[in-house]
Parts: structure tokens; C-alpha cells; sequence
């Protein structure tokens, strides 16, 4: 009698914690990087015209993907909400890089990319993804290190397209604000150790990666955290100059975007 | 047999007067007959009562019947019938035998040519009988009129066929000449400008009989023939274009053929078709690219069949004159949209239109694109000549109230006066969301718009063509058309739609969507307005057609570069010069026309318009247009281009010293082709020519008759001659039938 009590205790147990798991999957794919309860607001369910699309992706650390999610998600849309005429979705969408759900979502941000391990058939995806019209933004990696690391996926991706470094004069640091002047956007870890860079990465490095016509389809943020800025706007310990420089770099990709 | 019972030709009759000429009036006759009928019926009646059993029923009435009958034609014999005719005076009277010598008399049939056939004809007696009555003319007739001895100087070589223009030369020279007939042998095939009702009621006005004699047969048994071939005059360079080919045959139904159409060697589209029924004519078509700026001479042909009678009529050349302009197209958009960007890199692929763009990124910031650095800093266009600039304006999703009054008049004259082309896409805030359909854009939206919100819906919907849109270039996204229907059936569904109501009179619905249990919605609906035209795609979610597609498939950039290429397709300059056709088959007469507008696309009634027109071997001419007194803003001119070959017109339109604008068209001369086409004989025309002008059709086997029946004619010097009718074998066997009637049926019955 008591075994049995046990096991259906057991039973129950799992198929809870299997359907919240499925839950949580479904919209938000999976892990959360703070364990405050996460509030899902009344418009959740709204079908608007951009969503902030979360790119799910492997790495040695599975979660890598998660960093800043959701909270650096939900509140930068807040601020895309309010400060251009963009329809966008109060909460996030997460797409996995191993389903074709990718090509519904032509704008995709990944975090912590110097920890990214795609494989072959996710490479050609990707290519595919970017090469039919998709915006690829990639932001939290730093120093030498995780470049190589985010090269050797970005190379099977694009072997024979190169990375180049994007000027002033650029469409994407106009398309909305004018980003002239930019400068290190630090993350929270650095920030509280009195630095803005991690590891060599002193130097921040707005790169892209180019299409025939010369449109980025690859923005490429190295050295730099845009997520923590995104994420920590409403921290009174973190400097407002860089959740601003933050959300405008993020809003001017996501209408370059739309218009390139 | 008709002139062995009734003494005379039937057309004697046809041509005659009925009279009598006893001297009694008609109305006599008619008492005689009503008295004679009343004497015969009392007998009958008076025997009826006496031998009931043999004349009962209806008997008397029968036997009543045929002697009225019987004195009725001696009666009609007693006033002494007859036919009153005009008839040709001997040896003082014309007859023109007009003879057709173009090329198409040189047809091999039956052993010999048409024109062995018309030669022989004549010399078999047919104008020495002739000659015995009348003064006889010969003529050959090609592009003109030309007087000859003898058949034997017949070449059938001229290069066309214009029978109008013969017969208008024959009615004048009958205006001074005793013409009394014209005799026409002919196939019948004319192909310079046909026969007008002007030049048969000149004929008719003077009254001469044409009596046509039809050579050649009337369906070849083995011969495919292209019998038409639409293209547009004009378009934009790297355009698809459209080619209507028509096409009739026989002894080849159900075979396969290629149809093939080219540029010099270059193949540009290929097709196979199923051939029709013999005799009915079948429409295809062809879809390619006209390249590059420049003059285009196109040649479409059908691949020749096995045993084919005729080969010179399987192909036709067309010319097109490609542009090299580049259209300018406005297109506002009124808030960031997926489809925007993907519009907008459709476009880029595009070498022939320039897009400008211009995007309401936030309430109170403009992001532009495209065109000059100064263009639309100050928001959109509110002036005619910022606007007017442009050939073709998309609408996206903005209010309408995000317009003024005075720039909501300004695209609708957009399209009206100036020609331009708009195109409404669906969104949150476009149409019924947006006003549009209570402001004064809702003339130019193609549908009703419904007076409901929510119109707007982020759901899937499938799209398919309906029967407009298969045929319709703007949807042609494979050149193929069954490709095309097919490929459009495997288009991934839209990102949303937009309900917008239904179709106004005159509309076309070229596609149309399904989402959930909304049953068929319009999607891409057209109209044309004023001088322009007006399309709506009800929604903004077609960039998924670039992004869930395999790298590689066009289909959303060919969509869109099409549907931008038909908006702005009849956006004109200032000038707009003109020409019937494009091709002048063995004809010189050229007519020209320009519309002239002024910079606020205005009728231009006082600009001074010239065209230099650059022929064939560098030969160059000008010529100066006059308005056209009723049509403002009208300049025509007539011109005759002699030599054949290519000619580029460039028209010019000046006020003063200032140019207006100025156009440039094509077109392409040549003779001795239209003769290879429609080879066969067409009797319909030479019967329609003959039975309208008192004359009649003679088949080859008939011609002897010539002679004794062109006789009777109204025209030329001619005299009355009555011909009596009495003495008709048919009033013979008439009384003699009633009378052996009456006998035999009073046999019958026992009433002798």
C-alpha cells in the first residue's frame, strides 16, 4: 500500500513538473536565468508584426542561450514599444535553430555567442536563413577567445564572406538615432568589478557580415553587452548612459532590419 | 431548270419590274377573280344538294378550289404579265474586268496557279462574248488600279491586295465614263484596309453591279496559319512581356506544335500547344523578356507540320520598343512592416525602377530611401510637381487623415490626370482601419471598403488565382502558363490579410485568399481610373514568400517586380506620341498623333509639335503636327513612309523656347508579307461585295453566264425593254396540273 502511495506520488510528481517544463518550453524554450517568478503579461498573446526572437542554440553549457532571458527580452521591447511606431509582442519568442520556425522570424538575437557550437545542417540553416532576406544580431561575447569560438561556427555558416568592421557612416547607425559617438557597453560582472570589458576584450567592435548588395545580415557585437544593458535599465546600480546607448544600438538594427 | 420554267435568269427577275400590260388596272383583276370564284361556287353548292353522297364534306370546297385557281392564271395570262428591265444599251456601254494580280493569285492549286486559272478563263470565250456587247476594259489590280491589253500581261506579283482602292478608281471613272458593270475576279483576299462602306456606297451610288468571279479554294486541307499576334507598342527594359498569338488550321487538329518566339537567333519563349479543330481559331500565350533598352523586332512562328500547303504564314514579326527609362515609384509606409523590407529588396533586383521610400519609423521621424538626397524632406509630396514626378505611388499602412486635404486631391489627380498608378496594400492602419474609406482616396481603392474596424487580421491565408489573374501578365510569376497557375497553388500562406469588402463595376479580381471559415476574400483586385489605374493586395504578409522558400525561388521578387512594372506600365511624359500599329503591312500611310500635357499634366493647346523621323539607310524627315480640332491637347499629322523597313520617330513638343517633352516611338514597314496570310479564298467577302452592289457571285464553272446576265444593269447607258411572261411554260404546267387534278379527283369520287 505504502509503494504504491510512493509511486503515484512520484507519478504526480513528474507529469507536474513535465507539463511546466512544457510550458515553459513552448513560449520561452526552456530555462530562465533568475528564479523570480516570471509574470506573463495580459498581451502575451497578441499577434503583432516583430517579436524579440531569441535564437536557441547549442553550446558545452546548454543554457548559454539563456543569458539575460527573459527579462533583458521583455524590457527592451518595452522600449521599442515606446519609442518607435513598430507593432511588436510584450513577450519574447524563442526559436530553435534546428526547426525551419526560424524563417517566420526575419530578425533573430543571439546571446553568448562565443560559447555557440552549430552543427553542419544548423550552419546551413542559418546561411539559409540569412541569405533569403533573415537579420541575424549577436551580442555578449568577449576577447579573443570566444571570437575563435564564434568564428568557428560563423565560418562554416559563411566560409567565404568576411567580417568587416562597420563605419560610422553606415546605414545602421542612422537608420533612427544617429550613433556616431559609441562607445563600451559593459555588462553587470565587469561593471561591479570598476571595468567595462571582460576578459581582452577591452575594445568594443561593431562588425557585420555583408550580403551582395552590401546590407549587414550579420550584426556582430563583440566586446561589449547589450543584453545586460537591456536587462538592468531599471537597476539604480547600472548607468543609465548605457542602457541608452543599449536600446538605441538594439532599435536601429531592428529597424535597419526592416528597411535594408 | 429555273430558266427553263420561268423563260428568263433568275436575276432578270431580281433586277426587273413587275408590270401589266393588257391596259386594264390590277384592281380589275381582282374583281374578276372574286366574281369568277362566286359563279364556279353556286353549281357546286347547288350539286352538293342533289348528290350528297358523292360531294359531302369537304369535297366541293377541294374541286372549288382548283377551278378558282385555274382561272386565276388564265386571268393573270389575259392581263398580260411582264418584266420591265433596265438593260445595257450593245457596244456603248464599259464593262471593267478587274482582275486581282497580287501575290496571292500566284498560289499553286490544282496544277497551275489562280492566275493560270483567271487567264484561262478569259481566253475561253468568256471576253470575246463580252466584247460582242460591250466595250470591254481590262485591269490589274494590286496595291492600285492598273489598265492592261490582255490576261497574259497578269504577273500576280504585287506585293498586296487593295480591292477597296480598285473599285474606288473604277466608280470614278464611271463618274465620266458609261462604266455599266465591273466584273471582279478575284480570291478575295484583301489586305490593305478591306472594303469600307464608304467605297460600296459609292458603287451603290452610281449603281454598277459588281459581279465577282472567286478563284482558289476556299479551306486549304493542309495548312496551320498564324492569323494574329499582340504585343504591346512599348515597355520598360528587362519587362516580361505578354505575346496574344492566334492561330487556325487544318488537317492537323490534335497534333502537337512548337510555338516559338524570337529575337534574330535568340530564342525568348517556347511553347507547345494542342491544335484545335480545323477552322477554329486558338488563342495562346507566350511570356518573356524584352531585355534591354532598344528597338525589339520580334518574330513569333510555329514550328511548319508534315505535308503543310502553305509555309510562308507560320510566322509574323512584331516590333517592340523597349525602354530605357526608369520609372519612378513612391511608396510610403506607415509603420516598420516585414514587407516593406522585403518590397523593397524585390525592387533592387529590379535595373529598371527606382523606388524611393519613405517610412514612418516613429510619430514624428521620416526614414527615406532611395532617390535624391532632397527628395521629400519635408514630408510627402503636397505639390504637383513633387508628385507628378513620380510614375507609380504604393500606399501602405498609413491613415488617410495622415494626408491633408490638399494631398489626398493631389493623388487622386495623380491617377486621374496624371496617369500614375497606385497600389493600397493592407495593415493596422491601412484602409477601413485607416479612413481611407471615408475620405476622398476611397474613389481610387478598387473595392468598397467595409465601414467596419477589425478588418485586419494576423492569421494564415492561402492564395489562389481566379480566371482573370491566370491570363492577367501581372500575375505571371512562370512563364508557362499552366506553371504559373500551378506554382501559384505552392505559394506559402500570407502573414495576414485584410477583409476589404467587394469588388466595384469594373474591377478585376485577380487573386484571391481563404483563412479559417471566411470563405474566398478579394486579394489582389484592379481597376483602371481617369488616365491611370488603381490596384489593392490586401495584405502585408507576402514577404513570407521570400523567407519559407528555398534559396533561389523567385516567385516573391517576380511578383512584385511585376505588379510595380504594371503600375507604372501606362504612366506617360508629357508627350505621348502614337501610331495605329506597329507594323504597316503594304501600307505607306503613316498617322501620327501626340498628346501633349503640361507640367501640370494639363491639355497643351498651344505647343508646337514636330516629329523627326529617322527612316530606313539613315533617310531623315520632318514633319509638323496640327492639333486636332476636337481633341484638346491633340496633335496629329499623316505621313507617307515609302521605303520599307524600321523607322524611329522622335516627336518633340515646344512652347516658345521651352521643350514640353518629348517621345519616341517605332515602327516597322514592309510589303509583299500580308499576301502569304489568309491564302485561301474569302467568298464571304466577294459575296458580300456582289449582293450589295446588285451584282452576283460566280464560281469558276459558272463564268460562261457572264456575258448574257451582266446585261441588266441600272448603270451606264442603258434602255427599259419589258419581257412578257405569259407565255411561261410554269402557267402552262400550272393549268394543266389543276386541271388533271380536278379530273382525277372527280374520278375518284364518282362525280364525272
Amino acid at each position: 500500500m505504502r509503494l504504491r502511495i510512493t509511486l503515484s506520488a512520484v507519478l504526480v510528481t513528474l507529469f507536474m513538473w513535465s507539463g511546466l517544463f512544457a510550458f515553459q518550453r513552448g513560449r520561452r524554450g526552456g530555462f530562465r536565468e533568475y528564479d523570480e517568478p516570471l509574470v506573463t503579461p495580459a498581451d502575451a498573446g497578441e499577434k503583432t508584426e516583430w517579436a524579440f526572437a531569441r535564437l536557441k542554440y547549442p553550446s558545452p553549457r546548454y543554457w548559454n542561450w539563456t543569458t539575460d532571458y527573459p527579462k533583458a527580452d521583455r524590457q527592451f521591447v518595452q522600449g521599442v514599444r515606446r519609442l518607435t511606431r513598430l507593432h511588436t509582442r510584450s513577450v519574447e519568442q524563442v526559436v530553435d535553430v534546428d526547426t525551419d520556425e526560424i524563417y517566420n522570424w526575419p530578425w533573430v538575437y543571439a546571446v553568448e555567442v562565443g560559447r555557440w557550437d552549430l552543427t553542419d545542417p544548423q550552419c546551413q540553416r542559418v546561411r539559409d536563413y540569412l541569405l533569403r532576406g533573415g537579420f541575424l544580431m549577436v551580442d555578449d561575447f568577449h576577447g579573443t577567445q570566444e571570437w575563435e569560438v564564434f568564428m568557428a561556427s560563423m565560418s562554416r555558416i559563411f566560409p567565404d564572406r568576411p567580417i568587416v568592421e562597420l563605419e560610422n557612416k553606415d546605414q545602421i547607425f542612422h537608420v533612427l538615432y544617429d550613433l556616431d559617438e559609441r562607445f563600451q557597453v559593459p555588462g553587470t560582472a565587469a561593471l561591479y568589478r570598476g571595468l567595462t570589458y571582460e576578459k581582452d576584450g577591452v575594445s568594443p567592435r561593431w562588425r557585420a557580415i555583408m550580403d551582395d548588395k552590401g546590407r549587414v545580415m550579420v550584426a556582430i557585437c563583440h566586446n561589449m553587452d547589450l543584453g545586460d544593458s537591456w536587462e538592468h535599465a531599471d537597476n539604480p546600480r547600472y548607468p543609465e548612459k548605457y542602457t541608452s546607448l543599449g536600446y538605441r544600438i538594439g532599435i536601429n538594427y531592428i529597424i535597419y532590419s526592416m528597411t535594408h | 431548270m429555273f430558266e427553263l420554267l420561268f423563260k428568263y435568269p433568275a436575276s432578270l427577275f431580281a433586277k426587273g419590274q413587275f408590270v401589266f400590260l393588257a391596259g386594264w388596272p390590277p384592281w380589275a383583276l381582282g374583281i374578276c377573280l372574286v366574281l369568277a370564284a362566286a359563279v364556279l361556287a353556286y353549281p357546286l353548292w347547288k350539286a352538293r344538294q342533289q348528290h350528297a353522297e358523292t360531294l359531302g364534306g369537304m369535297r366541293p370546297a377541294g374541286i372549288w378550289i382548283l377551278q378558282t385557281l385555274l382561272v386565276t392564271v388564265l386571268l393573270f395570262i389575259l392581263w398580260h404579265p411582264a418584266l420591265s428591265v433596265a438593260t445595257l444599251r450593245p457596244q456603248q456601254n464599259i464593262v471593267a474586268v478587274v482582275v486581282d494580280d497580287s501575290k496571292s493569285m500566284s498560289f499553286q492549286e490544282a496544277g497551275g496557279t489562280r492566275r493560270d486559272q483567271v487567264v484561262q478563263a478569259l481566253n475561253s470565250g468568256v471576253l470575246k462574248n463580252l466584247e460582242k456587247k460591250f466595250q470591254v476594259r481590262l485591269y490589274r489590280a494590286g496595291a492600285s488600279l492598273e489598265r492592261i491589253e490582255k490576261p497574259e500581261q497578269l504577273t500576280a506579283s504585287a506585293p498586296s491586295t487593295n480591292l477597296g482602292e480598285s473599285l474606288k478608281q473604277v466608280a470614278g471613272e464611271a463618274s465620266s465614263l458609261p462604266v455599266g458593270a465591273v466584273v471582279l475576279l478575284s480570291d478575295g483576299s484583301d489586305n490593305a484596309g478591306g472594303l469600307d462602306l464608304a467605297t460600296i456606297n459609292e458603287i451603290r451610288r452610281q449603281r454598277i453591279p459588281v459581279h465577282t468571279v472567286g478563284f482558289g479554294r476556299e479551306k486549304l486541307a493542309h495548312d496551320i496559319e498564324i492569323s494574329g499576334a499582340d504585343l504591346p507598342a512599348r515597355t520598360l527594359a528587362d519587362s516580361r512581356v505578354s505575346a496574344i498569338v492566334t492561330l487556325h488550321q487544318n488537317g492537323y487538329s490534335g497534333r502537337k506544335a512548337r510555338i516559338t518566339v524570337k529575337d534574330g537567333a535568340k530564342t525568348l519563349a517556347t511553347q507547345e500547344v494542342t491544335l484545335k479543330a480545323d477552322g477554329i481559331e486558338q488563342t495562346e500565350s507566350l511570356a518573356f523578356n524584352a531585355g534591354s533598352a532598344g528597338a525589339r523586332n520580334v518574330q513569333i512562328s510555329i514550328d511548319p507540320q508534315a505535308g503543310e500547303e502553305n509555309l510562308t504564314n507560320n510566322a509574323v514579326n512584331r516590333l517592340i520598343a523597349v525602354e530605357g527609362a526608369k520609372p519612378r515609384v513612391l511608396y510610403i509606409e506607415g509603420e516598420p512592416r516585414w514587407e516593406f523590407k522585403f518590397i523593397r529588396r524585390a525592387i533592387d533586383l529590379d535595373r529598371s525602377l527606382l523606388m524611393s521610400t519613405m517610412l514612418r519609423t516613429t510619430q514624428n521621424k521620416i526614414y527615406r530611401q532611395g532617390g535624391s538626397a532632397s527628395e521629400n524632406v519635408d514630408g510627402f509630396p503636397a505639390k504637383v510637381e513633387e508628385l507628378f514626378g513620380y510614375q507609380g505611388l504604393i500606399i501602405g499602412s498609413v491613415e488617410a487623415n495622415y494626408f491633408t486635404t490638399t494631398q489626398q486631391e493631389l493623388i487622386r489627380q495623380f491617377v486621374d490626370r496624371r496617369g500614375g498608378g497606385v497600389l493600397f496594400l493592407g495593415g493596422r492602419f491601412a484602409l477601413s482601419e485607416g479612413g481611407v474609406g471615408k475620405s476622398p482616396l476611397a474613389d481610387l481603392v478598387p473595392t468598397v471598403l467595409p465601414e467596419k474596424k477589425d478588418t485586419f487580421h494576423r492569421d494564415p491565408a492561402n492564395v489562389e488565382l481566379t480566371g482573370a489573374g491566370r491570363d492577367s501578365l501581372l500575375c505571371r510569376i512562370e512563364d508557362n502558363p499552366d506553371r504559373n497557375v500551378e506554382r501559384w497553388k505552392k505559394l506559402p500562406y500570407l502573414a495576414n490579410f485584410q477583409e476589404v469588402g467587394t469588388p466595384k463595376p469594373g474591377a478585376v479580381v485577380l487573386a484571391e485568399m481563404s483563412s479559417g471559415g471566411r470563405g474566398k476574400l478579394p486579394l489582389l483586385v484592379t481597376q483602371n481610373y481617369g488616365r491611370g489605374r488603381a490596384a489593392l493586395f490586401a495584405t502585408a504578409g507576402s514577404w513570407r514568400w521570400q523567407m519559407t522558400q528555398p534559396l533561389g525561388d523567385n516567385s516573391h521578387e517576380m511578383f512584385w517586380q511585376q505588379m510595380l512594372r504594371w503600375l507604372v506600365s501606362g504612366t506617360y511624359g508629357h508627350v505621348v506620341a502614337s501610331i495605329p500599329k506597329s507594323v504597316f503591312s503594304d501600307e505607306t500611310k503613316i498617322h501620327l498623333r501626340a498628346e501633349v500635357r503640361d507640367k501640370a499634366y494639363l491639355p497643351s493647346t498651344d505647343a508646337r509639335v514636330e516629329a523627326r523621323i529617322m527612316g530606313p539607310s539613315g533617310t531623315a524627315e520632318s514633319v509638323e503636327l496640327r492639333p486636332e480640332p476636337t481633341s484638346e491637347g491633340v496633335y496629329v499629322a499623316d505621313w507617307t513612309a515609302e521605303k520599307p523597313g524600321s523607322y524611329v520617330v522622335e516627336v518633340l513638343a515646344k512652347r516658345g523656347d521651352d521643350e514640353v517633352g518629348r517621345d519616341v516611338i517605332t515602327f516597322r514597314r514592309e510589303d509583299g508579307v500580308a499576301e502569304n496570310f489568309h491564302i485561301q479564298q474569302n467568298r464571304e467577302l466577294l459575296e458580300k461585295l456582289s449582293s450589295q452592289t446588285g451584282g452576283k457571285y460566280y464560281e469558276p464553272s459558272q463564268i460562261g453566264r457572264l456575258s448574257d446576265e451582266i446585261s441588266y444593269s441600272e448603270a451606264g447607258i442603258t434602255s427599259r425593254e419589258t419581257r412578257d411572261l405569259w407565255d411561261m411554260p410554269i402557267l402552262f404546267l400550272f393549268a394543266l396540273m389543276l386541271r388533271s387534278s380536278e379530273w382525277l379527283l372527280r374520278r375518284k369520287w364518282g362525280v364525272v
